[in-house]
């Protein structure tokens, strides 16, 4: 008897097995994905290429997880840490679990709720495994990133200071939005703008990263993840085709996904960028060559032209972040260095070659707009203080990043924009994000934004201690590097390991 | 075009003025000083003098810029148009409302 | 409203239109090797990219995995779906997936 072919295997154990309700109203099982305006004909039509069903998924992912923790059990024995390049690149890691791993979490319980509310068997299981998938990715950060939690600052409290720090809201408050959206938009903005889109971007670089800095933990999980991704990305992909596919009146509503979506993951990523420029003692590539390869090249030429053929154009407001890779990331790690006294992780003048590093990546820009903002911290430096910004900065009420960004073409003038709604004022740092309040406002005026909530008393009180307090700072792990408790450990650390 | 919902979604803003009682939200500008990486943002009274605030918010603020004097500030404007304020005269006074934006040159 | 209706099956060949990159990321590993040299073997005018623990394979129109290549190159049974624990990254769109290959390119 021959076995069944992957084709028919996979319709079997989805396909067949779904039913169609006769007892109650469809609409009461399903009543979630018509509200949007999306119509959807034949939810057979959706394709998963990857045709999984329960037994290879689990057989595969346990395998994933028997690898990675055995690495982690290796790495910890061997004392690893010892061989990152420098303690100051856990910064890096410390951005990372206070502002994705709780992503990773929101989306488990999101995309669980997708497999419970989509009409249909074929994407219900997609996203039965997506859940699954996200729930193993905060698990196996949180137990990859512990690893330096034993000897490092700022990695004990992820998941609180994700829920009140400043600089967390802007991850926080994108996916919040993902997840108070209806199912449609959802997957265009994760599935398909975040996991699609963007993917490349974030992880292939970041992976690198944490693997010329020694930190085979990091790179190890990431390789462990970005085999889930790939079914992610599909699944972002598939369904916007899907969706594309069933009525030509998706089209318009798709599109303005798309051109949110990208906007807000965009500026999501200005944190990768800084990150990547900035926070690695061995750089891999710059922001501005990483855009230019996963977006510009990858994404515009290769992707967009195929959704052509349903009337989709790349989103609206690229020719800003285009325009923006070559100071986005100086600007943003400058504002993370004048307010790193109350962040989850330090921050310091970069190392010479690390300057010389950033002009050579940055002919056009660098010595022009940035090294001097350097040179005046190492002034200040040498004189015996730190700067810090004296104050609190005017936030985006899009985006909730301090309001950094410039001009398109003049990074010597911030960029304002304003809109009114209901007799009251908002500020925006681009046309991005005032365009994407201008079409939901009543959204955006809900929101929590960090600088405002403690002008209002609701951080914990009204000196910095108190709110950082209430962040659930701990001492070591804000403010400037050098000094700080983990260059005094990693220095103590080295001397021991030394002979 | 607004929100699609599936049932009624009116939310009162979180920052209207009326949570601030009788402070309000002020923005200050350095315009072209990257040093400072953005416009900050200050919660004062409606009824502050002039002279306090700029003593207090904009002096407070600008002298971490080891180059900036007090009597260093030019071309003052209030949301976009020209601005010239008497220390005596009170926010409310000259006109700066709940989250405008006050910018200096120099 | 009427339906658009794509086109069924896509065809085999890579489309007329211009050509564009599609590629995969693989993990830089031992048991990936022959899975990389496969993918070599089967589409020749791939380029090869070595970054730290991964490598990218890129080329314009198509590429395809296929088992009976890998399984020559492996000296055992390998079942399309271990390609899962290799897979890092896609450029492109997966147009099939069964027992006997994997055919990455744009639809359209």
């Amino acid at each position: 008897m021959s076995k069944l072919s992957m084709k028919d295997r996979y319709g079997l154990l989805t396909r067949d097995l779904d039913w169609s309700p006769t007892y109650v109203d469809p609409k009461d099982v399903y009543p979630y994905t018509t509200f949007e305006g999306i119509k959807i004909h034949d939810w057979d039509a959706w394709e998963d290429p990857f045709r999984l069903t329960v037994d290879s998924y689990f057989k595969y992912q346990a395998e994933k997880d028997r690898r990675l923790y055995a690495v982690l059990d290796s790495y910890a024995q061997s004392q690893g840490h010892l061989g990152l390049s420098d303690a100051r690149y856990l910064n890096a890691m410390k951005l990372f679990l206070q502002g994705v791993t709780p992503l990773e979490y929101q989306a488990h319980r999101h995309f669980a709720f997708l497999s419970r509310y989509l009409d249909g068997p074929g994407p219900r299981f997609a996203a039965l495994c997506q859940s699954q998938d996200e729930l193993r990715h905060t698990q196996t950060e949180t137990h990859t990133l512990s690893l330096y939690n034993k000897f490092y600052g700022g990695f004990h409290s992820f998941s609180k200071m994700h829920d009140r720090v400043w600089y967390l809201s802007v991850p926080k408050s994108f996916f919040d939005d993902a997840v108070s959206a209806g199912p449609f938009e959802f997957l265009t903005s994760i599935s398909f703008s975040f996991e699609y889109l963007l993917t490349n971007l974030l992880f292939v670089p970041f992976m690198s990263g944490a693997s010329f800095n020694g930190d085979l933990p990091t790179m190890t999980f990431g390789f462990s993840a970005q085999s889930d991704e790939s079914r992610h990305m599909t699944l972002g992909l598939e369904s916007v085709k899907f969706i594309l596919e069933q009525d030509e009146g998706n089209v318009p509503i798709v599109q303005d996904w798309i051109d949110k979506w990208f906007w807000r993951s965009y500026r999501v990523t200005g944190l990768v960028a800084a990150m990547m420029d900035y926070m690695l003692p061995k750089p891999v590539m710059s922001w501005k060559e990483a855009f230019k390869l996963y977006f510009e090249d990858q994404m515009l030429d290769g992707l967009f032209p195929d959704l052509a053929y349903y009337g989709i154009r790349p989103p609206r407001h690229v020719a800003d972040a285009i325009a923006e890779k070559d100071v986005l990331s100086h600007q943003v790690y400058w504002t993370l260095y004048s307010f790193s006294f109350a962040a989850g992780f330090t921050t310091t003048i970069p190392e010479k070659e690390n300057l010389d590093w950033l002009s050579a990546q940055y002919p056009d820009t660098f010595e022009r707009y940035f090294r001097g903002n350097w040179e005046k911290a190492q002034r200040i430096r040498d004189a015996g203080g730190r700067f810090f910004f004296q104050g609190l900065p005017q936030l985006c009420q899009t985006c909730q990043i301090p309001m950094l960004f410039t001009e398109p073409g003049d990074p010597t003038r911030i960029a304002f924009r304003r809109s009114e709604y209901k007799g009251e004022s908002f500020d925006f740092c681009s046309d991005g994000c005032k365009w994407i309040f201008d079409r939901e406002p009543e959204k955006y005026v809900q929101a929590w934004l960090p600088v405002h909530q403690i002008f209002q008393g609701n951080c914990g009180g009204p000196s910095v201690p108190e709110v950082l307090a209430w962040y659930g700072l701990q001492e070591g792990d804000a403010g400037e590097y050098e000094g700080s408790l983990d260059q005094v450990s990693w220095a103590d650390w080295h001397a021991k390991g030394g002979e | 075009m607004g929100v699609r919902a599936i049932s009624t979604y009116e939310f009162p803003s979180a920052d209207r003025q009326e949570m601030y009682g009788d402070d309000q939200l002020v923005h200050v500008h350095w315009k072209g000083n990257l040093f400072m990486c953005a416009a900050a943002c200050f919660r004062a009274p409606r009824a502050m003098p002039w002279a306090d605030f700029k003593a207090a918010m904009v002096d407070g603020w600008a002298s971490s810029d080891p180059d900036y004097t007090p009597d260093a500030p030019k071309s003052w404007e209030l949301d976009g148009r020209p601005f010239d304020p008497k220390p005596d005269q009170s926010l409310a006074d000259l006109g700066v409302g709940h989250k405008s934006l006050i910018s200096f040159a120099g | 409203m009427a339906i658009k209706t794509p086109p069924k099956s896509p065809p085999k060949s890579p489309p007329k239109s211009k050509a564009r990159p599609v590629g995969v990321h693989v993990q830089d590993n031992e048991q990936n090797r022959a899975v990389i040299e496969a993918i070599e073997q089967d589409n020749p005018d791939v380029t090869v990219t070595h970054m730290p623990g991964l490598v990218e394979l890129q080329t314009v129109g198509q590429l395809v995995v296929r088992r009976a290549t890998v399984e020559s190159k492996l000296g055992r049974p390998w079942e399309t779906h271990e390609f899962q624990m290799a897979i890092v990254s896609y450029i492109g769109h997966i147009a099939d997936w069964d027992e006997d290959e994997i055919v990455i390119r744009w639809d359209h």
